[in-house]
């Protein structure tokens, strides 16, 4: 039922305004609520009736207000929508709906959709059958005499996509002359570009009825190429209609990631613009299409295979190398390194990290286990890419795919009957087929096959002398290829050449493929579909039914139901259809007289009940609101102001607490500055001791010395990561313990990387030769040999000059690694073990025997132990300065 | 000045000094009381007279005598210090107000008292919250204060009493009927303070309204509060003049006083009615 431009879809619920009145009574003899108030005195009031009571109703404005609501809410249930043409008269005959559904209608396939979905609803409110006849080929195609029921056709247009190629009109027009009848009405939803069947078809609709033509404002661009070139990535666009525009295109990765992007411009009248992406060569050719952006469709994208493939390559480095440019990896790394990502490492390292495919240097015997990892790996689908070499040339394995003679031909050297030979043309059934070697690429060493073992093995290459220069032979699902001559260019100028980055390449579009090496994959075939277009230019997994194209009509092979537009593989090379043709044109429909012209979504029904529970809600809301505000129990609004004065410092202080407090992190890391450490033992008074001990020896370090530690740090052995930490001092505990295993390992690490550790085993001067404590906290470490030291050490050189280390008592032992045992280190020692207990000594207010000096003397020996950890033997030669000044007076004399 | 600083201070901390010091300012501007400064029975000294003929020989003071040629008496200053006691209406509905921004009734009244205590105690008079004790001195007025705020018994009135009754008087005239009788036996007299809010006084009310007596159940409902304004009037004079005509019959003049009204008036009027009974 339509009111106007106004189409109610269920007008049933409009019967509900005949209730309105009935409303408009209830409404006027229910009065809301009273207001309250507080008073005192209402006891004076009781009883009081004044004559008004019974007449009391609700206020007009408010009835007024509420039947409006309810007036709102029974036109949203009468689902009302605005339909400006709908008020047409509604012709009850036959429906064609003829729609361009290639990728040409992509861009604005969603207007597309609606206009066709209006004309069904017309043809719906007709009660009329609908016909629809779509331009582009499908397998199969519709057949245009079909009648649908209205809601058939709508559930046909919900799941209609555009094809990824364009639509064939004069096929569209054969097929439609196959049926019958007049229509009444036929709407051609196009996508107002020309093409040879165009008018043949605007003919034949002509001759069967009425014809609308909805055309879209604009129509669709393509890209007609797109290539990779040294200075970037270059495509053109064209386009159909004229005036100035702009679009932006952008080069990405197979998965979508985008690489960079520039924009295109079409000047005034032009029909085509180019643009160039400035993209450094590596990252170019990483490029697996080009697209115009913002254009959702197959013709707006090109395809180039080349970068579709970027295999993860593991180069398995044997160490010992030795000079960079005769380094074997180093050819194979430079020319792989932008089409790959390469990661070098061991056999094993490299399977781990998952790597597509390696690339072995010469060797010679693989490792059993990585042996039995390369196998495994192999069979799963790897690809192992050989070279040869001295090494393999004397004692090869069998993971090849030929067996080698032993030794290796050398060609054109002194003793040599051949001369060097160059490569011959590839085989056409070789995946280098297409490659030109050029002639001045010559082998002169090679390693040579049993002529039997070549039955097996396929030959990708070969020298001018038919001797095979690459060979390849699957190995469980995985492939082996091997070439005949060394990584390096010892054996063979292919390395240095172009060639070998081509040839590398074309092997690597082996790697890491799930269904592996076939025999077919090897010797070329069909080519098999990887991605598929679809018609707003996605690229998707192939169907389980995509046909492979024969190799012969590939090249031919232009965007179709046969050969639909997408990725393709064929002997490990890529190759694509694209669905716009490099000389596709695109040029606007030509209309032959009597067919009107409308514009997409021109005749689209707008849904209104949603604006119609929207507005009754807010009405209702506001009914609430009023309702409350005549009970009085709405808040006063000066109120909201001193809730907002007491909440505002809350915020703030919210906000204070959420900011990230950046000083506090930096405070806790302890790289950022040096800081004197001590082993808490679990003893609160020895671990205190030794946080007052240090902080002394801090403060004279500060005072006396360019060392500025920080304050002292307390460390657990077994949890602590002690590596920021360069001295370290551990005061032994009252009953020292053996230590975890998990505090021997830190310990252990911690003097291997050049920490200090420094060990004080507080028992000076105490009789008794009991338990030695060193002993028992040492035990299970790899504590090195310890010799005395004397004053000849260079910790009685480092800053003061001492004669001897006195802690708590006067006279201390102290004892170093020997100079032997840290050879490694340069003579430096890392493990001092000393009784004096020295922290008791250092720390502020000790009362000790000697008196000042002696704390004096003590914290001297701390700094100087605090040099040594710092500087290690640099002022060793302090030792001999006696010596040298002798031997200098002696010269002078 | 560190008793009008620990007020200011006390002002902050909470109502109570507040109201004292509300009191103080009103009373600072009353016309206040000329004591008895007469001689009379007392305790303390008031002035040496010459001897008459009548005194005796008993009454001479013969500490001044002996100093000159003629014969002193001693005469002390009259002493009849009387006790005025106050009670404020407890009832949740005298704590209360239209307006959050004017002042309760109950606080007015606590403003008046305060104020006529002041007065009191400055012309040598007891003052005391009914149920507890009476004082007198200087902290007398700080000590009520502190009684009024607590809780309100409703003791027995002393014998002979002057008692201030301040209240709205919205409670049945049976009520008042009882407590002012059994007061006036026992021989007291007094005021009886009538503090009313304006909303009280010109039912500014319009429209459905239930009223509710706060702290109570007592509710009504009208249809048309703009209709019932003019016999709420006629039954609030009634009952208004009840009150007066009890009050008035048993020693106890009515003062009528706004909230929004200055309690200076009141006040004065209030010490005139007073001063009357301890003249």
């Amino acid at each position: 039922m339509t009111i106007g431009p106004i189409l109610f879809g269920a007008p049933w619920a409009l019967v509900a305004l005949a209730a309105l009145p009935a409303l408009w009574w209830l409404l006027r003899a229910t009065p809301p609520p009273p207001q309250r108030a507080a008073f005192p005195p209402a006891r004076l009031l009781q009883g009081l009736h004044t004559e008004e009571q019974s007449r009391e109703r609700a206020p007009l404005w408010l009835v007024l207000f509420r039947a409006l609501a309810a007036t709102l809410l029974i036109l949203a249930f009468a689902r009302p929508s605005l339909a400006p043409t709908a008020a047409e008269a509604a012709d009850g005959g036959r429906t064609l709906i003829v729609i361009d559904d290639g990728w040409t209608s992509a861009p604005f396939w969603s207007d597309t959709r609606t206009t066709a979905l209006a004309a069904v609803a017309r043809a719906e409110r007709a009660n009329a059958p609908v016909f629809v006849l779509l331009t582009a080929p499908a397998n199969p195609a519709r057949d245009p005499g079909e009648a649908l029921t209205a809601s058939g056709a709508r559930s046909l247009m919900q799941r209609l996509e555009p094809k990824p190629w364009r639509p064939d009109r004069a096929d569209a027009a054969r097929r439609l002359a196959q049926t019958q009848g007049e229509f009444a009405r036929i709407v051609w939803i196009s996508d107002g570009l020309e093409d040879s069947g165009a008018q043949a078809l605007a003919a034949e609709l002509q001759r069967r009825g009425p014809v609308t033509a909805h055309l879209p404002a604009r129509t669709a661009y393509a890209l007609v190429s797109g290539a990779v070139t040294p200075n970037g990535v270059e495509a053109t666009a064209i386009r159909a209609n004229s005036g100035e525009g702009a679009a932006a295109i952008a080069a990405e990765t197979l998965e979508g990631r985008s690489l960079g992007a520039a924009e295109l411009r079409f000047s005034g009248d032009g029909r085509s613009a180019s643009a160039r992406i400035e993209l450094p060569p590596e990252i170019a050719a990483r490029t697996a299409r080009v697209r115009i952006v913002g254009e959702q469709s197959a013709g707006a994208v090109r395809l180039l295979p080349a970068g579709a493939a970027r295999p993860f390559v593991g180069l398995v480095d044997q160490g010992g190398e030795g000079q960079l440019l005769v380094s074997e990896l180093y050819y194979a790394d430079r020319a792989l390194q932008p089409y790959a990502s390469l990661l070098r490492g061991s056999i094993g390292e490299l399977i781990d990290a998952r790597a597509q495919a390696l690339i072995l240097p010469d060797s010679s015997r693989i490792a059993p286990t990585d042996r039995s990892a390369l196998e495994r790996w192999l069979d799963n689908g790897g690809l192992l890419v050989r070279f040869a070499g001295p090494r393999l040339a004397n004692d090869s394995d069998d993971l090849l795919p030929v067996r080698l003679r032993p030794g290796s031909r050398s060609l054109g050297g002194a003793l040599a009957w051949e001369n060097q030979l160059s490569i011959a043309p590839f085989p056409i059934d070789s995946p280098f087929a297409g490659l030109t070697p050029p002639q001045d690429v010559v082998a002169r060493q090679q390693v040579l096959a049993e002529p039997a073992s070549l039955e097996q093995a396929r030959v990708w290459a070969t020298l001018s002398d038919n001797s095979p220069l690459v060979t390849a032979a699957p190995h469980g699902r995985g492939l082996v290829v091997l070439f005949h001559v060394s990584a390096g260019p010892a054996w063979s100028d292919l390395p240095l050449s172009g060639l070998f980055v081509d040839m590398l390449r074309r092997s690597l579009a082996f790697a890491g493929r799930a269904d592996g090496a076939g025999e077919r994959d090897i010797s070329g075939g069909p080519f098999t579909p990887t991605r598929l277009m679809d018609g707003f230019g996605a690229l998707n997994a192939p169907p389980a039914d995509a046909e492979p194209i024969a190799a012969e009509r590939f090249t031919t092979a232009r965007s179709s139901p046969a050969t639909p537009p997408g990725m393709y593989e064929r002997a490990g090379v890529s190759a694509a259809i694209d669905a716009a043709q490099a000389n596709e044109m695109l040029a606007p429909l030509q209309l032959p007289a009597g067919v009107t012209r409308a514009g997409l979504r021109s005749t689209i029904e707008r849904p209104m009940a949603g604006y119609f529970f929207g507005a009754a809600a807010v009405l209702l809301a506001l009914d609430l609101l009023i309702a409350l505000f005549l009970m009085g129990r709405l808040p006063r609004m000066p109120n909201f102001a001193p809730f907002a004065r007491r909440a505002a410092p809350l915020v703030l202080l919210l906000l204070l607490m959420a900011a990230p407090d950046a000083r506090a992190q930096a405070r806790d890391d302890p790289t950022l500055n040096l800081h004197l450490a001590y082993v808490r033992t679990g003893d609160a008074r020895i671990d205190r001791n030794s946080a007052e001990g240090l902080d002394a020896l801090t403060q004279m370090l500060i005072d006396r010395t360019s060392v500025e530690p920080g304050a002292p740090v307390g460390v657990d052995l077994a949890r602590d990561d002690l590596s920021p930490y360069p001295f370290l001092y551990w005061p032994a505990p009252n009953t020292p313990t053996r230590l975890s295993d998990a505090a021997l390992a830190n310990l252990d690490r911690y003097l291997a990387i050049g920490g200090m550790l420094f060990v004080d085993t507080r028992d000076a001067g105490r009789s008794g030769g009991g338990a030695r404590p060193a002993a028992t906290m040492l035990a299970g470490l790899d504590a090195p040999p310890l010799q005395q030291v004397t004053s000849e050490h260079v910790v009685a050189r480092a800053f003061y000059l001492l004669r001897s280390f006195p802690g708590r008592t006067q006279s201390t032992q102290l004892w170093a690694e020997s100079p032997d045992a840290a050879s490694s280190r340069d003579g430096v020692a890392a493990l001092f073990v000393g009784d004096g207990d020295w922290a008791s000594a250092w720390a502020n207010g000790a009362s000790l025997a000697g008196g000042a000096r002696q704390r004096e003397l003590s914290l001297r020996f701390g700094v100087n132990m605090v040099m040594v950890a710092l500087t290690g033997n640099y002022k060793a030669d302090q030792v001999h300065i006696p010596a040298l000044l002798e031997r200098m007076g002696e010269e002078r004399r | 000045m560190p008793q009008s600083a620990r007020l200011e201070a006390l002002a902050l901390a909470g109502d109570l000094p507040g109201v004292l010091l509300d009191a103080r300012r009103l009373a600072a501007a009353a016309p206040g009381f000329h004591g008895r400064r007469t001689a009379g029975q007392g305790e303390a000294f008031w002035q040496y007279r010459d001897h008459r003929a009548e005194d005796g020989a008993r009454l001479v003071d013969w500490r001044r005598s002996a100093r000159g040629d003629r014969y002193y008496v001693r005469e002390r200053e009259r002493e009849a210090a009387q006790t005025a006691w106050f009670w404020l209406d407890p009832d949740p509905g005298f704590n209360w107000s239209a307006d959050p921004k004017r002042v309760t009734k109950l606080r007015r009244a606590r403003t008046i008292a305060l104020a006529l205590a002041i007065l009191l105690q400055r012309g040598g008079e007891r003052v005391g919250a009914l149920g507890c004790q009476p004082r007198a001195g200087a902290n007398a007025v700080l000590r009520l204060a502190h009684d009024l705020q607590g809780k309100v018994s409703d003791a027995d009135a002393p014998a002979n009493a002057c008692i201030i009754f301040c209240s709205d008087f919205y409670a049945p005239i049976e009520t008042w009927r009882a407590r002012l009788t059994a007061a006036a036996t026992a021989g007291a007299s007094g005021a009886l303070v009538m503090v009313a809010d304006p909303a009280e006084e010109d039912f500014p009310f319009e429209g459905r309204t239930l009223f509710q007596s706060p702290g109570s159940r007592v509710e009504a409902l009208i249809g048309r509060a703009e209709t019932a304004r003019d016999l709420y009037a006629e039954r609030l004079a009634a009952h208004r003049h009840a009150i007066r005509e009890l009050g008035a019959r048993l020693g106890f003049p009515a003062v009528l006083h706004r909230t929004d009204h200055s309690a200076a008036p009141t006040l004065a009027l209030l010490a005139a009615l007073i001063s009357e009974r301890f003249a």
